[in-house]
């Protein structure tokens, strides 16, 4: 057991946030250079750069299994980053890498669990041990002469000696803020960002990552750096310059001047190049900074208070002036629940406008200037409402990517050839739905890849199809809804092998030739049921399918499933894309009052008697513009008692659904109000009321609640 | 009160031991209303706050005994009658009539009774066990009883298993 150090837990938030991003981050570079199967220079470098951070801030933090686990991945893609060409079974780096980054997840997902603030630190020896062994391969297949690890020079002891200047190398001394702590991880980020740069790097001390006690000798002595650069020092100069935290910085020795000085000759060139050729470079945003010895800054321990209050204005002014400070503010992260309570606020105060507005205290009154006022309120409240929502709204992409990975996981242990294609990942939703979704996609995908592919090739082929199988997710805007679809071209399913197992399982309600097909194959969202004869390591535990259902419901949503026996399997998942705020009609049959979403409705009309038709089934009917559509009386659905029996009477909405449009039958139209929608309580889950065509509720102005119609569960 | 402390209370008072008999410790407190001539308790930490009945919406296609959905302070609560769950007689709401709104692991309902009574202490030595009558619709939902000094008999409702009950 290990426990987080005080003081270190606020900044677990932010190093969780960090270290998943690059995670992320990492697996979209693996998954897209894999299907290249070629790693290009930018993306060995962008690993090496994640492995880097995340060893930096591991180490930080305390994780230090983690942290070893990164340097030992990072050592691998040093060799790797040498010589590009060394990696001669790319299959095996690839998944190395995954269980390095699966690693990280795991361990990372039991800290975050642990609320105590105590976890077990995992031991990686074993992956660690297989790093070792791939570097040592790889950097044997580089060449002899190669470096076997970017392990620098072993660090010097008390004093830092100065390395002797080389040809066109600039040795620089850095030195941080007196009391910005952790120095030597400061140095160590430092060293990081120019790395990519330099074609040759040696620092002092050089055991800055690993031992915290060099801390002390960079504050003493100063950070002394030697790299000769690829194109232009003064970039490199510039990036010590306003790198975070760096308070001055000295050039020891400029490569440079040491190469004319070689050229005459001079004697010159055989002093030590400590003091002759120092050029002290403040900051630039510096001016209030008082007058220093240049080599000699003052130690953080210095009792001098007048100089640490003028160094500590100065470093409040390089925070200010820092080039790229402001642009980093562009983008701060929020905890969630903050946004649910402004979400929540934004609900409360609209239900809370359409009470003040449609106040009956007001019934009559002509108010011209409330009138005007109201109307710019509710023009304010729908922005503030679409602001608040577009702030939640993120894009599917992560969730994607991450299906990505389970197909490119699954295509190896199944030995099936997938090809999977994302299409609409742009598409945005609200982040709730997103985290709600990923388990049912997972699953679904998991299913299409385990039962819905053919296992065997011959299979495909003898159907006419392409030996290669296509697994697709995909997803799409559609009138307020985001309709989500996971769909395969393998076996599809067997209606008979369903109903059959469904049979053994006992779950038919009833009897089986009163079953249509659509029926049949959404018999499988049903909880226990399983159509795979063997539990594998990916699904047929019988649990999955009514789980996936169970969390599309949580968002509101549907699913359904279409599948064609030979020709494949879709599922479609259907969400409503904002899940809280609905224009919706009012109306009412009995005493109950309804709200049908304004974007179903059509329209609505009075009737004459002459307009209704009847089938042979004596079932109502009403012909408008040529187009014959069924009546759905309301009060019969819902069994609601009501004194409105006669079609005239009463009023007709003509609505949309997902298959036909129909008209249905109500008392009475109140009006239009714009409602925030919530899910029916917990307690009445177990009731099929979904199902039925209501899909939650919602508080009216005047306190008493609606039930929202779902036009596409109407009829079923 | 979970089971194991219901059942420790119970095998003290069947000792018959004189010492253990006389204990009695307060564990906890029950709110007590009527349905009828019979008194029944809900331990206080389960019940969220008492309201006057306040019209109900009603839902479509649910047992009788779920009278609707109620608006408590801008959340959608169900209205459960407890009459018409027990089996017993529908009667008309009145002034004295109570809706108390109960949570347990963040499912929220609330029950109709005829009138509120009183809070009092639990003591173990009331505790006694629910005598096991099956086929007593009413028992499945009483996870204790207690006895007090006028020799009446309160019922504790199991609130679990009247949030948690699974389609029958």
């Amino acid at each position: 057991m290990a426990k987080i150090e005080p003081g270190m837990e606020s900044m677990l938030d932010m190093y969780f946030f960090e270290t998943n991003s690059l995670l992320e981050q990492l697996d979209e570079i693996l998954l897209r250079t894999e299907q290249a199967n070629a790693f290009e220079t930018d993306d060995i470098k962008e690993i090496f750069r994640i492995m880097h951070t995340i060893k930096g801030s591991s180490a930080m933090m305390g994780f230090d299994n983690l942290s070893v686990l990164a340097h030992k991945a990072e050592d691998m893609f040093f060799v790797i980053r040498e010589n590009p060409d060394v990696i001669t079974d790319v299959s095996f780096v690839y998944d190395l890498v995954f269980q390095v980054s699966d690693s990280y997840k795991a361990q990372i997902e039991a800290i975050q669990n642990n609320s105590d603030g105590e976890y077990e630190l995992s031991n990686f020896d074993e992956l660690i041990d297989k790093l070792l062994k791939a570097k040592d391969k790889l950097s044997h297949e580089a060449n002899g002469g190669a470096p076997a690890s970017n392990d620098s020079p072993a660090a010097s002891s008390d004093q830092p000696k100065v390395p002797a200047a080389e040809d066109g190398k600039v040795t620089v001394r850095v030195f941080f803020e007196d009391g910005c702590q952790m120095e030597n991880l400061r140095a160590f980020l430092l060293i990081n960002t120019i790395r990519d740069e330099c074609s040759f790097l040696e620092y002092s001390p050089a055991d800055v990552e690993t031992n915290t006690e060099s801390s002390k000798e960079i504050v003493d002595h100063g950070f002394l750096i030697t790299f000769s650069c690829k194109d232009d020092k003064t970039y490199i100069l510039k990036q010590i310059e306003t790198a975070l935290n760096v308070q001055s910085y000295e050039v020891i020795s400029d490569g440079e001047a040491q190469e004319e000085e070689k050229k005459t000759e001079a004697p010159k060139a055989e002093i030590p190049p400590e003091p002759a050729a120092n050029i002290q470079v403040e900051k630039p945003a510096a001016p209030a900074q008082p007058a220093q010895p240049a080599a000699a800054p003052a130690p953080a321990a210095s009792s001098d208070s007048a100089v640490e209050k003028a160094q500590a204005a100065v470093a409040a002014v390089n925070q200010i002036n820092q080039p790229n400070g402001s642009q980093k503010q562009s983008l701060i992260s929020v905890n969630l629940a903050k946004l649910d309570a402004l979400h929540d606020i934004v609900g409360e105060i609209i239900t809370t406008e359409s009470m003040v507005i449609s106040n009956p205290d007001l019934e009559g009154l002509e108010l011209e200037s409330f009138s005007k006022a109201a109307r710019d309120l509710k023009k304010l409240t729908g922005e503030l409402q679409d602001t608040v929502m577009s702030i939640r709204m993120v894009p599917l992409a992560g969730v994607f990517q991450k299906m990505n990975r389970i197909v490119r996981d699954m295509r190896k242990k199944l030995g099936k050839d997938v090809e999977f294609v994302i299409e609409g990942e742009e598409t945005e939703v609200d982040k709730s739905i997103v985290d709600n979704l990923q388990d049912p996609l997972m699953h679904l995908v998991r299913n299409c890849m385990d039962h819905g592919i053919e296992e065997d090739v011959n299979d495909r082929i003898n159907a006419g199809k392409p030996a290669k199988g296509t697994l697709k997710l995909s997803a799409q805007n559609s009138s307020g809804e985001v309709i989500i679809t996971v769909s395969d071209d393998g076996a599809g399913m067997d209606p008979e092998k369903l109903l059959a197992k469904a049979r053994r399982q006992g779950i038919l309600t009833k009897p089986e030739n009163e079953y249509t097909e659509k029926e049949i194959q959404n018999l499988i969202l049903l909880p226990g049921f399983s159509t795979n004869e063997q539990v594998t390591e990916f699904s047929g535990r019988g649990v999955g399918m009514d789980v996936v259902k169970a969390n599309v419901e949580k968002c509101n949503g549907t699913i359904t499933v279409e599948s064609k026996k030979g020709v494949g399997t879709t599922f479609i998942i259907k969400i409503p894309l904002t899940l809280a705020i609905i224009d919706g009609m009012e109306i009412t049959v009995g005493d109950i009052v309804f709200t049908v979403p304004i974007s179903t409705i059509r329209e609505s009309f009075k009737v004459e008697a002459e307009q209704i038709v009847y089938d042979t089934g004596g079932n109502e009917m009403i012909m408008i513009r040529g187009v014959c559509y069924p009546i759905l009386r309301l009060h019969e659905k819902f069994l609601i008692e009501n004194e409105v029996k006669s079609l005239e009477d009463g009023i007709l909405l003509l609505v949309a659904t997902d298959n036909k449009d129909i008209c249905i039958f109500a008392d009475k139209l109140i009006g239009e109000q714009q409602v925030v929608v919530k899910p029916f309580p917990k307690y009445l889950s177990r009731y099929n009321i979904k199902g039925e065509g209501l899909s939650g509720c919602t508080i009216m102005g005047d306190g008493s609640i609606s039930l929202i119609i779902d036009t596409n569960n109407l009829v079923g | 009160m979970t089971n194991d402390v219901i059942k420790e209370a119970v095998a003290k008072q069947q000792s018959g031991d004189r010492k253990l008999l006389a204990d009695n410790t307060v564990l906890g407190k029950v709110m007590t209303f009527n349905i009828g001539d019979q008194v029944y308790g809900i331990e206080i930490q389960y019940v969220t706050e008492i309201i006057s009945v306040q019209p109900i919406t009603k839902v479509p296609h649910v047992p009788n005994y779920i009278k609707g959905i109620i608006n408590v302070r801008s959340k959608v609560v169900p209205v459960v009658d407890i009459r018409l769950r027990f089996g017993k007689p529908e009667i008309p709401y009145n002034s004295r009539t109570c809706i108390i709104t109960l949570s347990f692991n963040e499912t929220s309902i609330g029950i109709i009774v005829d009138s509120v009574a009183d809070v009092e202490d639990i003591r173990t030595s009331d505790i006694s066990a629910t005598p096991e009558n099956k086929g007593v619709n009413s028992n499945e939902f009483i996870q204790y009883m207690i006895r007090s000094e006028e020799n009446t008999t309160k019922l504790i409702l199991d609130v679990a298993k009247l949030l948690d009950e699974q389609e029958n």
